[in-house]
């Protein structure tokens, strides 16, 4: 139960109350409603709103449709190919959403590699406008958040006993038959929990829409940065924050009603003291079955017209949908690396000629440096508080017999959903009051925000694997709660720890929504400087630090790839 | 397990090396410095050599610019908590009344420099307010792609931007309600002397008519001349002064001052200014005569000040804002009627008007 303080302290004083302040602000107007009326009444805010959503759900439809063939090749495929592609997955997953929307602009741009192939085959007279409209948004976003799906997909996928098909083939079954009736029903929690996933995620989104989108595709989370712009707003601008937020817990809670609320942190229920919980996803059982046997019924004969085909093409259908797949998340990273050794002042594609000049443009401006280094060091300390918070917390839940296990876990895991437009908000406020605006330990701490959920899921994960009864037998024959965990449970769970502070450093180090929001003059962080430079101007030295951070997550994921590996054997 | 090893032996290394590095950032806000909201672009970059590089050497004091387009909340919410973090800041007209009370220090005009007050003196009273000084003349006109639109046929007036018949070609705009909906409405024969208070309905119509020809509204400065060159538009509303630095330098742009519009932004110090002293030394360094009219020759945005209008080079003060020849085509833009309050009460005119230009934008 103590373990569970300093992290419960932190996030109360850095997340909750914040976000009270946010609220308490948006019903701060002449009466408690004023702020919201604008919200709803301005039909600019409304259609955003409908807009988000519609763009939220066509993102996650997609997400769906072609992580799931990902997910089965990963599935299907062995050895060499399959660790490239899984890396394909994963490798884009731990990469900034600034850097891979960035790369879709290079790609996409009036000289990038698209329009001289489309203009090289004739198809296309002059360059075309590919930039900016509702398809590249949604190209973009799904893009960015297709490795959640696929992780999401490929957990239950590789739950799944291998028996179980070969099995239903050896009854007679065909191909169709045995993806409709025991591939998909068993791995629909995972499809529903990476749809969820996405979805939420896509709800917040910021960065990409501003990127890539038109005047007509501005999202929600776009409207409170710019609203941001004017003196008068205060008040209505933290409104619509917390309808966002309101909304996005909205769908959260109804998810959770129905998949149980541990889809959040990818399955692993908890084994609870006092009661059970998702208790909930028996009682939805009824609609559940009504919903399947009518899909059932519509579904089944057109599979089995399909069945008449040769069997090689549903192999086919994976293969190429799979690999086209991976073939997009790549793709735009392969091209900004090869942009970054152009020889040429502007983006072009192909580069007119190599050279290494932007990257000693990169490596002798010392603006870049410091902001290189001083990411380096927030992300550091962002880590240790992550690390040390979240691990104790995860201690406190999995090894005490507390109640209510799922809901402090909710709650650790909480701000992973909250939009970071709104977080960045409502602590921009809180900043300032103590002093903690553009200091390397506030916004370490405002990133560790973020990296606490990911360690906890990690480490609590880790812990999990760790026999109980191992910690009992040390305790039995003497040894102090102090030397068992140093002893013991400590080197069980170290790769757990290990990958955990690589993650909360790399998120820390990709963060740019609240650095936004709570940086200063004198502290720039990379992504801040990268911000700065996609919306002033558009060079090569963009593609420099996108292929720098490449490199570093390649090293990282190399470090920690054994570790993480050893951590799920054990697990 | 030697993997794990050194994962564990970097982290404790780096939180090491950050706690010195963040007392470092406490001790330096007390030194020698002053922090200076900065435009970014090519203008920061006149900024830095010709200002703040020999400044700092001079003196000793270290500028530190903040890139950010719009400063005004900032302040507003800096000065709600009791820290002011910048020391000057550029503000908008409008801005300088609605931020006066609450945010904004007085300039003690009496401690700058000799040079300073020669320049100052030349200045209308207006431009030289308790709680803000002009130092910038912007203006906003029609520029074109010289190539696409040769000499003879160029474009001359708003109307002319609407005309997409007689002026086939891409569009540019600023994703702003000021300015676009000024010119909709005189490209809709409204006389420039009767523009305010803005028909707002009337404007956005009109705004409807040209937005299928416009391939980008643009948020900051430097994406027009970009826009422009790239060939992503061939005809832009934009900021006169990045247009004419392109132009000086031999790029196939033109421009014309015809109903353009120019405004002033006014430096001010907030109240509470960690280095108030500092920024009144660079007040007196920007004021001086003779480096204003350098900076000008590197970023074509002037001084509104007759002093600095005599110390320039007549090749680059064409394009000032404030040139008397440019001053007689343009209008009188208002920032009075943009800062008021909006009809329904709510917010401000430009507020309003954002919110009715973006809806139209995301049709």
């Amino acid at each position: 139960m103590l373990l569970l303080l300093p992290a419960a302290l932190f996030l109360g004083f850095i997340y909750l109350l914040p976000v009270i302040d946010l609220i308490r602000l948006s019903v701060s107007g002449p009466t408690v409603s004023t702020f919201f009326e604008r919200v709803f009444s301005v039909p600019l805010y409304w259609d955003s709103l409908v807009r988000t959503m519609q763009i939220s759900l066509t993102v996650a439809t997609l997400c769906l449709l072609l992580g799931y063939p990902t997910a089965l090749l990963i599935r299907r495929t062995s050895g060499m190919t399959r660790t490239l592609i899984t890396a394909g997955v994963i490798l884009p997953y731990f990469i900034a959403v600034l850097i891979r929307t960035y790369a879709w602009m290079v790609l996409l741009g009036r000289n990038g590699p698209v329009n001289k192939i489309l203009t090289g085959l004739g198809l296309l007279d002059e360059p075309a406008q590919l930039l900016f409209n509702r398809g590249t948004v949604l190209l973009g976003m799904t893009a960015v958040l297709l490795p959640i799906m696929v992780l999401s997909i490929y957990s239950s996928v590789s739950r799944l006993d291998a028996a179980l098909p070969r099995a239903a083939q050896a009854s007679g079954a065909g191909p169709i038959a045995t993806f409709w009736r025991i591939l998909l029903p068993l791995t629909l929690p995972g499809m529903g929990a990476g749809f969820l996933l996405v979805f939420v995620a896509a709800l917040g989104f910021f960065i990409t829409p501003t990127l890539l989108g038109g005047p007509g595709d501005q999202m929600f989370a776009m409207h409170i940065v710019q609203q941001a712009d004017f003196i008068s707003s205060e008040g209505f601008l933290q409104a619509l924050a917390v309808v966002l937020l309101v909304i996005t817990l909205l769908f959260v809670g109804l998810a959770g009603h129905a998949l149980g609320f541990e889809f959040i942190w990818g399955g692993g229920k908890l084994a609870d003291g006092q009661a059970r919980a998702g208790t909930s996803r028996k009682a939805a059982a009824p609609h559940w079955r009504l919903l399947t046997g009518m899909a059932d019924r519509i579904v089944w004969p057109i599979l089995r017209l399909l069945s008449r085909l040769h069997p090689a093409w549903g192999r086919w259908t994976v293969i190429i949908l799979g690999g086209g797949v991976i073939a997009t998340l790549i793709l735009p990273i392969l091209v900004v690396m090869v942009i970054s050794f152009s020889s040429a002042s502007y983006l072009t594609f192909p580069p007119p000629g190599f050279s290494l000049r932007w990257y000693e443009k990169f490596f002798s401006d010392p603006n870049w440096m410091e902001a290189f280094w001083k990411s380096s060091v927030i992300a550091a300390a962002s880590a240790v508080i992550s690390v040390v918070l979240g691990a104790s917390a995860a201690m406190g839940i999995v090894r005490s017999n507390i109640r209510g296990k799922s809901v402090i876990m909710l709650l650790l895991v909480s701000p992973a959903i909250v939009p970071p437009v709104v977080l960045g908000l409502s602590l921009y406020s809180l900043f300032l009051r103590f002093d903690l605006v553009g200091t390397i330990w506030g916004l370490a701490s405002a990133h560790a925000i973020g990296g606490i959920p990911l360690v906890v899921i990690i480490v609590s994960a880790a812990l999990q694997g760790v026999d109980k009864r191992l910690e009992q037998a040390a305790a039995v024959h003497g040894a102090s709660p102090l030397t068992v965990f140093r002893t013991v449970t400590l080197p069980a769970i170290a790769p757990g720890l290990a990958a955990a502070a690589f993650f909360a450093f790399l998120h820390s180090f990709d963060e740019l929504v609240l650095s936004l929001f709570l940086s200063s003059a004198q502290l720039k962080t990379l992504p801040l400087m990268l911000w700065a430079d996609i919306n002033y101007q558009l060079n090569p030295v963009l593609a420099v630090v996108s292929s720098l951070e490449v490199l570093l997550v390649v090293i990282g994921l190399a470090l920690a790839g054994p570790v993480l590996a050893r951590s799920r054997a054990g697990a | 397990m030697t993997q794990r090893m050194t994962i564990w032996r970097v982290l404790p290394a780096l939180a090491a090396m950050a706690v010195p590095l963040g007392l470092a950032e406490g001790a330096r806000a007390q030194s020698k410095e002053v922090i200076v909201q900065d435009p970014g672009g090519a203008y920061g970059e006149a900024l830095r050599k010709i200002m703040y590089g020999p400044f700092e050497k001079s003196t000793g004091i270290k500028v530190v610019t903040v890139q950010e387009a719009r400063s005004g909340p900032r302040l507003k919410a800096q000065a709600d908590a009791g820290k002011a973090a910048w020391d000057l800041a550029f503000i908008f007209d409008q801005e300088t009344k609605l931020l006066g009370d609450c945010c904004l220090a007085e300039i003690d005009y009496k401690k700058l420099s000799e040079s300073a007050q020669t320049t100052l003196a030349a200045m209308p009273d207006n431009l030289k307010r308790p709680k803000g000084v002009a130092l910038q003349v912007i203006g906003v006109g029609l520029a074109w792609n010289k190539d696409k639109y040769k000499s003879g046929s160029e474009p001359q007036s708003w109307a002319d931007f609407w005309d997409v018949k007689k002026f086939p070609g891409r569009r540019c705009m600023p994703a702003w309600s000021r300015f676009t909906f000024e010119a909709a409405l005189m490209a809709d024969g409204v006389q420039k002397d009767k523009l305010y208070p803005i028909d707002m309905e009337r404007a956005l119509k009109k705004l409807a008519e040209i937005k299928p020809h416009v391939t980008k509204w643009w948020a900051t400065a430097a994406q027009p001349p970009q826009l422009l060159l790239d060939g992503e538009a061939d005809m832009c509303m934009a900021y006169t002064g990045s247009m004419s630095k392109f132009a000086l330098e031999g790029a196939p742009v033109g421009l014309t001052w015809n109903q353009g519009f120019v405004y002033y932004d006014f430096f001010s110090i907030p109240k509470g200014a960690p280095n108030y002293d500092n920024a009144l030394k660079v007040l007196s360094w920007r004021l001086d005569p003779k480096r204003a009219a350098e900076l000008t020759s590197n970023f074509p945005v002037a001084l509104p000040s007759s002093v600095v209008f005599d110390a320039a080079d007549p090749k680059t003060s064409v394009y000032w804002a404030n040139n008397p020849k440019n001053l007689a085509q343009a209008i009188e833009w208002s920032p009075d009627y943009w800062g008021a309050a909006s009809p329904d009460g709510r917010s401000t005119n430009e507020e309003h008007g954002q919110e009715k230009l973006n809806a139209l934008l995301a049709k």
